[in-house]
Formats: structure tokens, sequence, C-alpha cells
């Protein structure tokens, strides 16, 4: 493992010092970056049941030791499965940049990027650990700052402002678990001294403050501000794999604490409301980018939903539900990471071919950009759950750990589990309606801005490359859900329980269905042939010529206009009326005179900026209005406060 | 090896013998409506014939999804219909793919196929039968997973064959009042997937599910047409194998009864079909469909306290 790390540390200093040869630093930076998350792929994947560590010598603070176990081994491979896909899409997508900002800097932010997400799997002390952490934070912070304009400087500003949140309850739930044990190291971690008050403070703080950086509701703003204004590889991997840096902290502070059944429960509640309002929100976006954000606050969702479930086993004490719950949850954090990772690379080949996020003024591109459109669909179809490719398969596990959730005691458990089973799958109805939208507005139909269709044209080699890593990836998790499902079997029976979870070359769950992926797709395919062999037979028998005509669709006898299309607003727009409680949308219509079209207005709003972060913003402008009279700008004043401050403390002190 | 030969069996047969059934439909539909109708029962195996002797058309910018959806389509409702343990329906590891989340699932792959198609076609009636498909599966998709989880949560499995066999066996039942509760709001959940008039498919097509094929023609359209058929058996048959299961071992005599019966449904939903007109999404159907969810939330709530 130091090897990888060391090759990534290699990656970002040579890009840096070869910052004057622009473009030539980017391609050297992102191939060493992509050498080394191949390097890491298959290291991560043929240890993955071994732990390891990895001691640096010297005089630093706090030594610093990294180890990683089989989870932290499955988190470091997804992370360096992303970063290769990203990585060598970068090399020929950061030509884009070229003109307005440095190549070189962004290849080693890049490289630093990736590098902190995995220290921080493996960082074993608490130190380190939130070093790290806060390091994640600001690289990413510098990387979405490429994008510089007005909107990407707002985006940054709420980033970094819910991250600083998260940060200090992460800081304040390790110091109390810390404190009560008596080390900073995890290995000494014990739950011991802990009355249930203080583990479920402890496990409250952790969670909000990880969920924060996950997406969760309500902490998810930040998501479709910062992800549209990020460049397109590094939305990739925020979305792909930094998210998940959050849900693993969240599995491991519930295995330091002692569980409680309600936290489970909890997870669960808002794992089911995270996936409904993401989708709901994602279906009004326009900008295809916040779009699939939203999609990543759903898919968090999904995962919670799965890990609520192993949390709630690990609680009461049946290793059976734990380890369905945590293999559906670790399941879906790979398959989310690996479609969300492709759905932002097609998402960025499309701005790079279109330079416009907007997708209502884009339309049938699929024919100049052939292969980017099928990335696309894989990744809409694996993102929907369909089978036989991956997401069906987590998802499939999800729905059983909540099943035999439900078969349980007790009214309102069984309630909650299955009224979560119904929230997924609603969550996957409005998905297909969304990804239906979104593809089909982009790819399909007739092009709505000729002069942007003109110009558009398929993404050069590295990219297309990229993605179709990723698309394979797609369909092996799916197809090889036994290799996958026996391979996190071992992750998750490190930690929690372990069952039979492959039999005949079907995946199996606790209670005794089965499936198999391979078995769904031959029996696709044999059906895909039929309907061939039937209108070869047919076109064999017939006397006449076969012709195929080209027109313009029908237009009940009017003159065929593209403006006659569906668009992406209309086609949510009954959608949006009978959800309007929730969307508040105030529809404006202008009118421009008769000469000119009448416009229409109707953007929905994310009403919890209002409800949860408005007034908390208004409490910080009046204080820090108030608190301006504190600061004059003398030096002297500011000497006599630390001065204050300082005598302050040795009284607390003195006082404890 | 048996049962994927079993499968493509049962989907051929479907094939062969539904256009029958929709033949003695519309005959009944044409009586009920004091029209002649088509000759005998044989007319829409002619209309099929026909369709795929025409040239045709196809719209100008469309691109491949498009062009082969009428073979994923049918793909896709022929796994479907190959998924209900129908012939198979004693071996349960061969159940491999009859699952009820499979059959979910591949309904969602259809209506995802199917959106798409109607939007890449450009056409704008096309594209809003699309937006009301999409719809529909949103009013539908929680009465039917409700139903489900309850017929789920009381058989201990999603496995189809192993539903089957408990009902068969009379473990589970009717004798549960949450099982007859569910039964009541699937049937309706099944009524509405099956694409029919008051919700669906009125003979003015446009706009309707019919309505998001209005730019396929020739051999797409006659594939389309079949699939929307085997769509209506599948889901008939959903209905069938967890509510209704026949009791026959012999896979031959098994399948038989299968296309009996679901025929038989297939022709009675013609005196829904015919009697009132078409209702409007956002207010006859949302009314509906919120009292259905009613229904299957009582029955939700019946397996919850332990009925």
């Amino acid at each position: 493992m130091g090897m990888v790390y060391a090759l990534y540390l290699l990656g970002a200093f040579v890009s840096i010092i070869l910052y004057k040869e622009n473009k030539v630093a980017g391609k050297i930076g992102f191939s060493i970056a992509a050498a080394a998350s191949a390097l890491g792929v298959f290291y991560f994947l043929f240890s993955l049941n071994s732990s390891e560590s990895l001691e640096i010598s010297g005089n630093f603070l706090f030594h610093p030791h990294f180890s990683l176990d089989s989870l932290g081994k499955f988190f470091s491979f997804v992370i360096c499965f992303i970063s290769l896909a990203s990585s060598i899409y970068s090399i020929q997508y950061a030509d884009e940049y070229a003109q307005k900002s440095n190549i070189g800097v962004m290849a080693f932010l890049f490289n630093a990027f990736i590098l902190s997400m995995l220290l921080v799997i493996s960082a074993s002390n608490v130190f380190w650990f939130m070093v790290f952490w806060e390091l994640m934070t600001l690289v990413s912070y510098l990387l979405i700052c490429f994008n510089d304009d007005e909107k990407s400087l707002k985006a940054t500003v709420i980033y970094m402002g819910i991250a600083h949140l998260g940060g200090s309850m992460i800081l304040a739930a390790f110091l109390l678990l810390a404190k009560s044990s008596g080390s900073m190291e995890f290995a000494d971690f014990t739950a011991k001294n802990l009355t249930p008050l203080s583990a479920s403070i402890i496990f409250l703080l952790a969670f909000i403050g990880f969920g924060s950086k996950a997406g969760m509701f309500p902490f998810h703003v930040w998501l479709p501000k910062a992800h549209p204004a990020a460049p397109s590889n590094v939305s990739a991997l925020m979305s792909g794999v930094m998210i998940k840096v959050a849900i693993f902290g969240i599995i491991k502070f519930c295995l330091w604490l002692p569980v409680m059944s309600w936290w489970g429960i909890l997870i669960l509640i808002i794992g089911a409301l995270s996936a409904l309002l993401g989708v709901l929100y994602a279906l009004t976006q326009h900008d295809y980018k916040a779009l699939l954000a939203y999609h990543s606050v759903e898919n968090i969702g999904i995962i919670l939903l799965g890990l609520g479930i192993g949390v709630y086993g690990l609680a009461i004490h049946s290793p059976l539900l734990a380890a369905v719950g945590f293999l559906g949850g670790l399941y879906h954090v790979l398959n989310h990471a690996t479609f969300k990772g492709l759905l932002f690379l097609s998402a960025g080949s499309v701005l790079y071919a279109t330079h416009t996020k907007d997708m209502e003024i884009l339309g049938g591109l699929a024919k100049k950009m052939p292969y980017t459109a099928l990335a696309f669909l894989i990744g809409a179809m694996a993102i929907t759950a369909l089978p036989p490719l991956n997401g069906f398969v987590s998802e499939w596990f999800t729905y059983q750990a909540m099943l035999q959730a439900a078969l349980g005691e007790g009214f309102l458990y069984r309630l909650t589990f299955t009224l979560s089973i119904v929230a997924l799958a609603l969550t996957g109805a409005l998905a297909v309606m969304c990804f239906v939208k979104v593809y089909s507005v982009i790819f399909g139909g007739t092009p709505r801005n000729k002069k942007i269709y003109e110009k558009a044209q398929e993404a050069p080699i590295s990219m297309i490359i990229g993605m179709f890593i990723l698309v394979i990836g797609c369909f092996a998790f799916g197809l090889g859900a036994t290799t996958v499902v026996d391979n996190i079997m071992h992750v998750v029976g490190s930690f929690a329980g372990q069952y039979q979870a492959v039999k005949d070359g079907a995946v199996v769950s606790p209670l005794g269905s089965l499936i198999s992926t391979p078995m769904i797709a031959i029996i696709l395919m044999s059906f895909l042939a039929l309907p061939f062999i039937i209108v070869v037979i047919a076109l064999n028998n017939k006397t006449t010529k076969h012709i195929v005509r080209k027109t313009d669709p029908w237009a009940c006898g009017f003159k065929y206009s593209p403006r006659m299309q569906m668009t992406a607003s209309p086609f949510t727009g009954s959608l949006r009326k009978i959800m309007d409680w929730l969307f508040r949308a105030d529809a404006k219509v202008i009118d421009q005179g008769y000469f000119k079209p009448v416009k229409y207005i109707n953007h929905a709003k994310d009403i919890w900026w209002n409800i949860f972060y408005l007034p908390f913003i208004k409490i910080v402008a009046t204080f820090s209005n108030k608190a301006q009279y504190l600061q004059n700008g003398r030096t002297n004043l500011y000497v006599l406060y630390i001065l204050i401050a300082l005598c302050v403390f040795v009284v607390i002190g003195y006082l404890i | 090896m048996s049962t994927i030969f079993w499968m493509i069996i049962q989907v051929l047969a479907v094939i062969a013998i539904a256009p029958l059934f929709d033949g003695i439909a519309r005959i009944v539909r044409a009586k009920m409506q004091s029209r002649v109708g088509p000759p005998d029962i044989f007319q829409t195996y002619r209309d099929l014939k026909k369709l795929f002797k025409r040239n045709k058309t196809v719209p100008k910018y469309s691109h491949w999804v498009f062009k082969y959806a009428p073979y994923i389509l049918f793909a896709t409702t022929a796994t479907m219909l190959a998924a209900l343990p129908v012939t198979y329906s004693t071996d349960i590891t061969a159940g491999m793919i009859a699952d009820v989340f499979v059959i979910v699932y591949l309904g969602a792959l259809f209506r995802f196929i199917f959106g798409v198609a109607s939007m890449d076609s450009g056409n704008t009636f096309a594209a809003i039968g699309g937006n009301r498909e999409q719809m529909i599966g949103v009013f539908v998709e929680p009465v039917l997973i409700i139903c489900l989880i309850v017929v789920m949560l009381l058989a201990k499995s999603s496995n189809l064959v192993i539903i089957q066999n408990l009902v068969r066996e009379g473990e589970i039942g009717y004798q549960f009042p949450s099982f007859a509760i569910a039964s009541i709001a699937f049937l309706w959940a099944i009524y509405v997937e099956t694409g029919r008039n008051p919700y669906d498919f009125a003979e003015a097509e446009q706009e309707l599910q019919e309505g998001l094929l209005s730019e396929y023609c020739a051999e797409d359209l006659a594939l389309s047409h079949l699939t929307l058929l085997i769509k209506q058996f599948a889901m008939i048959g959903l209905f069938l194998t967890i509510f209704e299961p026949w009791n026959f071992k012999n896979p031959l005599l098994a399948l038989i009864v299968f296309i009996i019966e679901t025929g038989v449904f297939y022709v009675a939903a013609v005196f829904i079909d015919n009697l009132g007109p078409r209702y409007r999404l956002l207010r006859e159907f949302k009314k509906e469909s919120t009292f259905v969810l009613v229904i299957a939330f009582i029955s939700l709530i019946l397996y919850a306290i332990g009925v």
C-alpha cells in the first residue's frame, strides 16, 4: 500500500514541478495518477482479506501510522477504481482548462485529493484522521474553484460552511470517545466507560458530522451547488468516492460504540427521506450536473437504508440481519461509485462538446456522440436499478434486508421497515422517470439548437476509455454478482455477521430468496433474438422490396418544428403539479409583447434552505454585525484579547 | 436446463395464443358498442401479418434507441412472462429469476425503454404519452409494492415459486385478512398496468399508451402490439400466480390452464374497459389511486398488527 501512496505523491510533485509546461505537466500528472490507481485496484483487490499497516519512521507529530483492515481495503479499492477511470479521462479532458488555468496545478491537486482520501481511510489515530479529513475538504475546495465564476464561488462558500460544521462535529465525537477510552489511537478505542447517553451523543455527533459530508438530508444543500461547479473529472471523484469516505466514517463509529437499535432506525429513516427527496428534487432540475448531484443524495439514502438495517441487526444481536444489511449497503457503495462516476464523466463529455449545462437547448446528440450516449444510457440503466446491471443486485439485497427486518416483532418496527421498502420502490419509479427525461432530452429527439448540434463532436479517445472502464464495471459488478458478493461477504464478516450468500451460481438472501443475474441476462438475450428471427422471416417472405424512408415526425398535418417536441420541464409537469406543496415553485408568466414569445418560468425551490439554513445564516450575520465593534483593526487590542483569553483558560483550568 | 426449455415454451405458447384472445375481446367490445366488429376471432393475426408487409418510415434524427426499442421491449416482456413459475412451478432452485423484485424491475426496464423511445422519436404526442406512462408508474408502483410486501412477508420469501407453493397448499391465503385486502388493491394495480380504459388505451390513441408508438410502423409496430399483448398476459399472470395459483403438477396442463385463465381475465376486462370514459391523470386517476393506496395501506397495517 505504501507503493500506491508513494506513486500518487510522486504524481503530485512531478506535476507541480513541471507547472510551467502547462499541458505536458497535466498529461504526466494524470498518467501517473492513472498508473497509481491501476496498481491500487489490483493491489487492494487481491489483498482484500488481509490487513496490513504502514509506519513512517522519523520525528513526526503523533507518529504517523496507517493501517488497513478488510473494510479499509474495500473502500480503498472503490477509490482507486473510480480514480483510474477519472484520471484516464482527465488526460485529455483537462485541455479544456488550458486557457484559463494551470493544468499542472490541477493534476497536483487531483493526485493530492485521491491520496488524501486514501489516507483518511487508513489513518489510525484521531490526529491524522482529522488532518487528512480536512485536507480532503480543502483540496476538493480548491478543485471546485477551477471553474472560476460567480456561481462556483457561492458553491464553494456553502461547501466550506457545511464541511466546517461537519468537521467540528466529527472532531467533537472523536475527542469525546478518545477521552472515555483514554487514548487517541483507534486501536485502543473502547466503549467500556460509556453510558448509553454519552454513547448516543457521540453517535449523533458523528452521524451528523459524516452525514453532512455524505450529503444526506437535510445537509444535502451543498451537493447540487458544488458538484456542477466542479470540473467533471473532479465531480466524478467527489460524488463517486468522497461522499463514500463519510459512509466509511459512519460504519467505523458504529463499530466502536455500543450500538442501540434506535440508531439503526434513525439511519434508516434519514436514508428513506434522503432517497425520496433527492430524487424528487432531481426531477425538477434543468442543469444535468445538478440533477446528477441530487441523485447522489438519493443514492446515499439507499446506502443508508442498508447501513441502517446493518446497525439495527448489530444492536439486536442478529448477525444474519447485520450481514445482509451491511452487504446491501457496501455493495451499493461500490455500485453507486461506479455508475455515478460514469454519469458524471459522460456529462462532462457533453459539457466538453456543447459548453452548456442547460439540457433544454440540447437534443439529438446521440447521432454526434454515439459512445458518450451509450455510456450515459448504461449508467442511467444501472442507477435506476434495471436488471441485470449492477444497481439491481445491491437494491435487491437492500430490499431483502428490509424484508427480513420487517419480519420481526413490534408494530412500529414493522411499519417503519415496510414503509422504507415502499419509499425505496417509489424512489425507483421516480428515478426511472428522471433518467428517461435526462437521457432523451440530451441525446434523443431532434436537436433543439442547431448551432450547438452542428458544433458537437465525439469526445477524444482518452475520455471514451475512461468512461468505458466504468461501463465495464457496471456490467461486471452486475453479472459477476456472485464474485462481488463473495468478496464483500468476507469484508462484512470481519466486523458483523456472515452467512452463505452464494449458492449454485446465484446470490441468496438469508430468507432463502435467490436470483442469478447471468441467468436473467441469458434469458433476456435469448428473447432478444426471438423478435429478430420473426422479423427476418417476415421480411424474407415479403414479395416487394422493403423500403425505409426517413421523414420528419408526424405533427398533425402541420410542418414539424423541433420546438414542438417535449422538453425537460413539461415532461415532469404533472408530477410538479401534484408535488407543489413540496416544490413551492412560483410560476411567472412574462408577456413580452405581441411579436415575441411569452416566457414561462417555473423553478422548483429547495425549501430546506429557507427552513434550516437561512435563519442560521441570519443569526450569524447579525452576530457578526454586532461583533464588528470588537474588531477595529488595532493590533494592541488584539494582543489584549489574547491575554484575556489566556487568563480565562488558566482560571478555567485551575477550577477544573 | 429443462427449466429454460419450459420458460421458452411458456413464452412461445402465449405469443401464439394471445392474439386469439385479443380477437375475442375485440368482438365482445364491438357487440357491446353495437358495431359489427371484426369478422372472426382471428382478426388480430391478420392485422399483425399485414403490418409485417408494410414499408416503414423513421424520424430523421432518431437514433438506435428508437430503432431497437421494439426488440428490447419484446425481450423484456417475454422475460417477465418467463419469470412467472407456470410450468416449472415445483422446482425451487430453478426459479432463479422467478423473484418478485425481478418482475417489478423488469417492469421498470420496460417503462424506461418505452419512455426513452417515445421521447427519441421527436413526436409531441409520443412524448406526452411517455410522460403519462411514467406518471402512471409513479401512481401504481406504491400500491403494487405494498401488496407484494404483504404477500412476501406472509410467505417469508420473495421467490414466486415458494410463494405460489405456499398459497396452493393453503399455508397462506384468504384466511389472512391482510392477504385478502392486498389482493383487491393488487387487482386494481394489475388492471392499470395492463394499460386499459379508463386509465389508458382508448380508441383515440394519441397521447396514451398507444400514442407512444405513434412514430412506429410496419414490423416495429407489429412487434410493439405483440409486446403490449404479452405484457398484459404477464401482468394478469402475476396476479394469478400469487393470488389464484393453479393446481397442476403436469407442466403442459398447467400451461394450458394458465393461458385459458389469463385469457378469460383478458376478455373479461373488456366489460370494465367499455363502461365509462377515460380518466384525467391529475383528477380522477389521482383520486382513485389515492383511494386504492389507502386500501393497500390498510392491508399493510393489518399485517403489522399481526393478522
